[in-house]
């Protein structure tokens, strides 16, 4: 799709959690500008790949993870995120005594490798707060503290948004929510969906891709990518299901 | 006056004549009769028993002076201190001074009393919050105090700046602090434990009373170097529709017992204790929590946090008691423990002494390790360890410290991020 080199790669990722292999071998390329859907049912071991491509230290990984380039198989979550790679979660976790504000304003000042002086931070913060069409309230609570469903979800996109990643995985972003709040988080992914990054959307549903056009869809069934192809193959998803894909497991793109 | 090697049965038995002390103190007949009543009953007082509940998780012996305590050992002049806030009176206390640094104009024509516990007229009230038998640490307290400081503050004045009390350890020290608030009248107090290095002991006794429809605030921060010991003790008595809130927050010392609590003995009193203690390499933590409810329509809450790391460990008991008499009382209870290492320890037994039908109470107690999917979720957002810890647990201690009023709050945070980054993570 491009001449130029993917922003992220993963080379036969494999993925254990205690004995049991979840993720069986994976092996894909985003480029810039590229928005990645996966696809798959329920336990198939989506959210399992992108929390150990993320680095969550509940899993053994092994094969490889690059991030624009850079072998990153081996590093902190937090080295990830600092060069770039970013995780909408599926569930978001709470934080109770951390606000929205103090939390982001560390978040910010790690990312870009300085401190933002306070006014412009909030300036920045509240300017992203009214795209995302939250209440300007959340800077001050506590961090997904009580937080409604739809609530942290957008919350995950306002960090997306201050945090300028080069590649983000997005684990059911649309997940749980109303119309209204689903148009307002598909904007948000729009807006971060520049030519220069990557975008990786784990998603059931057809009508999140209705918004966000994707470039290619990817099947993951059974810890592996069934089926890669075009957008049409989220179409073919919503009418046929994953059953006939059930015996090309292994086969891949 | 040999009181060296002392039997651990009666461990004061030789304790001798405080008749000198209180005479290079020039104290009054009255405090010199005080302290010979409690010297004759340090004398017979014998070291608790492990099994009795308050001592149940220290070592008493850790408690006992190594020297005569009669004996004015002469303590080395505290640092100054450089006032930075606005304050309407500041004491500087070392184990054998007391200097008022600061008496604010307002506070003087106020009528308000900032003096040695000797030269104030509190008679009546020393030894009925805290009396000589409370226990063995509590007589020799009584027996032996010093530095002495007494609070007065009149009916009806009401201080918009804090009191600060800065307490300096060194050697031994016996302090002994007596506040007065008369009716209707309204105080934040600030007791600030410092100093100290290898051998410090300090045992400390606060009594605190709060007259009809008054409000104090009462701050106690312990945050000594890291080799001292120190037992605290103190109670605040409310009368009728007197408020009290207690902000507790522990961070230095070795081993610390601190007891502590309010007696709302008027009806319509209310009281709420919020406290955090953080500890780490070796700290031992003993706290003990007591909200009396005396009087009827007497209202209570308390909320203490601990976090600890390394092999730090903590106890807290806390006791809710509710007297015969004491009808419609509501008391809440909560304690939360947060480990953040698999050596560190606590336990929490909440204690409720119910004695009558008519009364709304709750407790709770959690001990809980850190949680790796908060961490790795603050991670993944490029906060690196240890700024995600600190993170976590300043905002498992905040929850708690935000009940307290802005300028309080703000003090202890302050703490609590200092001491996060300084030794703790
Ligand atoms: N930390 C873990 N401990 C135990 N089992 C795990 C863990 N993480 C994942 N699994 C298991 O791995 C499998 C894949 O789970 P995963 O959450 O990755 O699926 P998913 O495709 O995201 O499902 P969904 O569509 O329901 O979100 C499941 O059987 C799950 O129980
Ligand atoms: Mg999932």
């Amino acid at each position: 799709m491009s001449e130029k080199r993917p922003v992220f790669a993963l080379e036969n990722l494999r993925v254990w959690v205690g004995e049991k292999e979840v993720v069986k071998g994976v092996s894909l390329a985003v480029y810039p500008g590229e928005v990645h859907a996966i696809m798959g049912p329920n336990g198939s071991g989506k959210t399992t790949l992108v929390q150990a491509v993320m680095g969550h230290p509940a899993y053994t990984v092994e094969g490889k993870i690059f991030l624009n380039g850079e072998d990153v198989t081996a590093r902190e979550p937090d080295e990830k995120a600092r060069k770039g790679m970013f995780l909408a979660f599926q569930y978001p976790v709470a934080v109770p005594g951390v606000t929205v504000a103090s939390f982001l304003r560390a978040a910010v000042a790690a990312r870009r490798g300085h401190d933002v002086p306070v006014k412009e931070f909030r300036q920045e913060l509240l300017r992203r707060m009214e795209q995302l069409e939250m209440d300007p309230a959340f800077a001050g609570r506590y961090l997904n503290d009580g937080f409604s469903g739809g609530e942290k979800k957008r919350l995950e996109i306002l960090q997306l948004l201050m945090l300028q990643p080069v590649f983000a995985m997005l684990d059911e972003t649309d997940s749980g929510l109303d119309i209204d709040a689903l148009k307002v988080v598909a904007s948000g992914i729009n807006a971060a969906a520049t030519p220069e990054r990557g975008l990786l959307l784990v998603t059931h549903y057809q009508r999140l891709l209705n918004y966000v056009q994707p470039h290619v869809v990817h099947v993951f069934m059974n810890g592996k990518l069934a089926k890669t192809a075009g957008p049409e193959l989220a179409l073919e998803l919503e009418a046929r299901g994953y059953d006939w894909l059930e015996t090309s497991v292994g086969g891949g793109a | 006056m040999a009181s060296t090697a002392l039997p651990w049965t009666t461990p004061f038995a030789s304790l001798g004549d405080p008749s000198p002390l209180s005479h290079a103190l020039g104290e009054p007949a009255w405090l010199a009769d005080f302290r010979q009543g409690a010297a004759e009953q340090a004398r017979l007082v014998s070291l608790p028993n492990r099994a009795r509940h308050l001592w149940r998780f220290s070592n008493p012996e850790r408690f006992l002076p190594n020297q005569d305590p009669m004996e004015l050992v002469p303590a080395p002049a505290p640092p100054p201190w450089r006032l930075e806030e606005d304050l309407a009176a500041a004491v500087l206390l070392s184990s054998t001074s007391v200097q008022v640094v600061h008496l604010s104009p307002e506070a003087q024509r106020a009528g308000v009393v900032v003096a040695p516990l000797g030269h104030a007229p509190v008679q009546e009230f020393l030894g009925k919050a805290v009396p000589p038998h409370h226990g063995f640490l509590e007589a020799l307290n009584a027996a032996a105090f010093r530095p002495a400081l007494a609070v007065l503050v009149p009916a009806k004045v009401r201080l918009e700046k804090p009191i600060r009390l800065r307490l300096v350890a060194s050697g031994l020290s016996l302090p002994r602090v007596l506040v007065v608030l008369g009716e209707e009248a309204s105080a934040e107090i600030v007791e600030g434990h410092v100093g100290g290095s290898k051998g410090s002991l300090v045992l400390g006794v606060t009594e605190v009373f709060v007259g009809a429809g008054g409000e104090l605030c009462y701050d106690l921060v312990q945050r000594w170097e890291l080799p001292v010991t120190g037992h605290l003790t103190s109670r605040i008595v409310l009368g009728e529709n007197a408020k009290a809130q207690l902000a507790l927050a522990s961070f230095g010392g070795e081993a610390t017992k601190v007891d502590t609590g309010v007696v709302l003995a008027g009806k319509g009193a209310e009281a709420e204790t919020y406290g955090v203690a953080l500890g780490t390499g070796t700290q031992h933590f003993d706290h003990h929590t007591e909200h009396i409810h005396a009087a009827p329509q007497s209202h209570s809450n308390l909320d203490f946090k601990v976090a600890l790391a390394g092999q730090a460990r903590s106890v807290y008991t806390g006791l809710i008691r509710i007297e015969e008499q004491a009808f419609t009382c509501e008391a809440y209870q909560e304690n939360r423990n947060l480990l953040l290492s698999e050596e560190a320890r606590a336990e929490s037994i909440p204690e409720l002494e119910i004695l009558n039908e008519d009364v709304r109470c709750t407790h709770g107690a959690t001990v809980a390790p850190l949680d790796e999917e908060q961490v790795f979720y603050l991670k993944s957002r490029g906060i690196p360890h240890h700024q995600a810890l600190r993170l976590i647990v300043y905002g498992f201690l905040d929850q708690t410290l935000s009940r307290l009023p802005e300028k309080t709050r703000e003090r202890i945070e302050a703490l609590v991020a200092g001491r996060l980054h300084g030794e703790v993570l």
